[in-house]
């Protein structure tokens, strides 16, 4: 037991430092006052002043934001309604529905690129935010029913049914009983829809016209013309960010549902 | 006679349930459903439309061509599919190799160890996937992280070129997608009964042969949901590719994304191939899952 116990651990240290060192790095070079990336040549916090002052990356932020936040919102109102109307076991659409809620989940996203692309143009939609956030809303969507139905599906119904019993009209138990137990679930469902969105390269390159970019898109755009000075203090906000949302919802979760 | 009535009339009631059940079904559904029925459906049988149409150097014309899929039946875009599959596979491979012991490893560690480890690996894998790639960037640049401590060090003369290169490619993948690979790997080690185990070593296995004989048996969802959620995304990768790969040797991501968005454009062309890709990764996914219903078949038939 020991021999192979020496082994994970020294693998698990391994991936440890291969998933951290390039953020690390990163992070450090971000205070690096230098206009390449070659050498250290003394601490400055001039990109993160140099990045509030640059209104192509405010208005790219702005963008990612409003993406993120209405197509969070819209997927998730859409996750909720499929995945209560999905826990009818008898339902005759069920099959085909859940055919069409993982198949995006298994095919390359570039192809959901594309597909839209093409979609966009035959229709002569004018590209921009609009089109974002509808493709945006198409990847969230799956995930959302699927995460919110998960929950349901391992749910206690003897609450609903005590309520039941207890003569609660239907709509006070839905938003009195159940509602509150599917909540954990609805949350974990928006914040993975929000992470996605945020996330989205490939999707967004494919469906955003000119003059619309949001981060990933603007900070791809940044590293092709080789302007890379603020990117890297505007990535360390970014993985700041990351953290920070990671750690709140664990303490979300914890607060709230114990879980 | 009242006894014999009883069932129908509760039977036709229970029928009206079922249909008022089934209606509330498909109008709770229906959002969703006719949302993916317009965005994710419709947009294929557009993309099988435009596949047999002739290209434009900025459009598309609607004159009916078989241009592209000759050129694809004639081998014209069998590189990138060959160096795009090559390398979703060795990443694949990579992801196992690096994951497995790391997955388990977690399982195996203190409870309250365990969520902490978890969020370290989760931490990155939250993180912008375009920044992950910048940084790997800057660490791997010929003036960058790596090159100028070896320098300094004065352990290599002159930098390493692995930047644009297929080594970076790969590093790269195994580093975006090694958590796809832990996640479901840690759940299903999480879940093995070790008693089994220490059963088996009781009984005379060595540690090696109890492992390949009980573990790694009961983990192999795991290895096989790890491996699609990183072959998949691996093989039509578009982002990794462009900014650390070279230009030189063109993925099939690239490929698609290039006669999407440059020009002189050619929709027909990028429609076939995003058609093959599709066909290909349907057929690999219908051979996984009978791959796997046999496995289950035959791990049933051995315990009978």
């Amino acid at each position: 037991m020991k021999l192979h116990k020496g082994i994970n651990l020294s693998i698990f240290t391994l991936v440890m430092i291969f998933l951290y060192i390039p953020i690390l790095i990163l992070i450090i070079f971000s205070f690096n006052d230098a206009k390449i990336i070659v050498g250290w040549k003394g601490f400055t916090t001039k990109y993160y002043v140099q990045l509030f002052q640059n209104d192509n990356i405010l208005q790219a932020f702005k963008n990612t934001m409003m993406i993120a936040g209405l197509s969070t919102l819209i997927s998730t109102i859409l996750g909720i309604l499929a995945a209560l109307g999905l826990e009818n076991k008898n339902f005759p659409g069920r099959k085909g529905l859940m055919a069409l809620i993982y198949t995006p989940l298994v095919i390359p996203d570039i192809l959901m690129g594309v597909s839209l692309a093409l979609l966009f143009n035959f229709t002569q939609v004018n590209t921009g935010m609009f089109t974002v956030l509808i493709a945006h809303i198409t990847f969230c969507v799956s995930y959302t029913i699927i995460v919110i139905q998960s929950r349901l599906e391992g749910f206690d119904n003897s609450l609903v049914e005590a309520a039941m019993d207890l003569g609660a009209k239907p709509a006070t138990i839905f938003w009195k009983v159940k509602f509150p137990l599917m909540m954990p679930g609805i949350i974990s469902a928006a914040l993975l829809a929000f992470t996605l969105s945020i996330d989205d390269f490939i999707i967004t390159f494919f469906t955003s016209g000119r003059g619309f970019d949001t981060l990933p898109i603007y900070v791809e755009g940044t590293i092709r013309r080789g302007t890379i000075t603020t990117i890297n203090a505007l990535s360390t906000l970014m993985i700041g960010g990351t953290i920070f949302l990671v750690v709140v919802t664990k303490r979300i979760r914890k607060s709230l549902f114990s879980l | 006679m009242n006894k014999f009535q009883y069932p129908t009339y509760e039977s036709s009631h229970e029928q009206k349930h079922r249909k008022r059940l089934n209606l509330q079904s498909w109008i709770l559904t229906a959002p969703a459903m006719l949302w993916l029925l317009f965005f994710f459906l419709l947009p294929y049988l557009i993309v099988v439309i435009y596949s047999f149409l002739t290209p434009d150097i900025y459009d598309i014309k609607f004159e009916l061509s078989l241009e592209s899929y000759r050129q694809i039946f004639n081998g014209d875009y069998l590189r990138p599919f060959l160096i795009s599959f090559r390398m979703a596979f060795i990443t694949t491979v990579m992801c196992i190799l690096l994951g497995y012991p790391v997955a388990y490893f977690i399982a195996r560690s203190s409870e309250k160890l365990r969520s902490t480890l978890l969020v370290m690996i989760i931490i990155p894998f939250w993180t912008n996937l375009i920044i992950r790639i910048f940084s790997w960037r800057i660490f791997l640049a010929s003036n960058g992280v790596l090159n100028d401590t070896l320098m300094s060090l004065h352990l290599i003369k002159a930098p390493l070129e692995i930047m644009r290169t297929d080594l970076a490619v790969g590093l790269v993948m195994v580093y975006v997608y090694l958590p796809y690979m832990i996640l479901p790997l840690y759940s299903v080690i999480e879940k093995i009964d070790f008693t089994l185990l220490n059963a088996a070593m009781d009984l005379g296995a060595s540690e090696v042969k109890a492992f390949f004989r009980v573990t790694l048996p009961l983990s192999l969802t795991g290895i096989f949901a790890g491996s699609i959620l990183v072959f998949i995304p691996a093989l039509g990768a578009y982002l990794i590719t462009q900014l650390v790969g070279n230009q030189r040797s063109l993925y099939i991501g690239q490929v698609i994304t290039y006669k999407i968005k440059n020009i002189p454009r050619n929709w027909p062309m990028a429609s076939a191939l995003s058609l093959t890709l599709l066909f290909l990764v349907t057929v690999l996914l219908a051979g996984a899952y009978f791959l796997w219903l046999r496995n289950k078949q035959r791990r049933r038939g051995e315990s009978d």
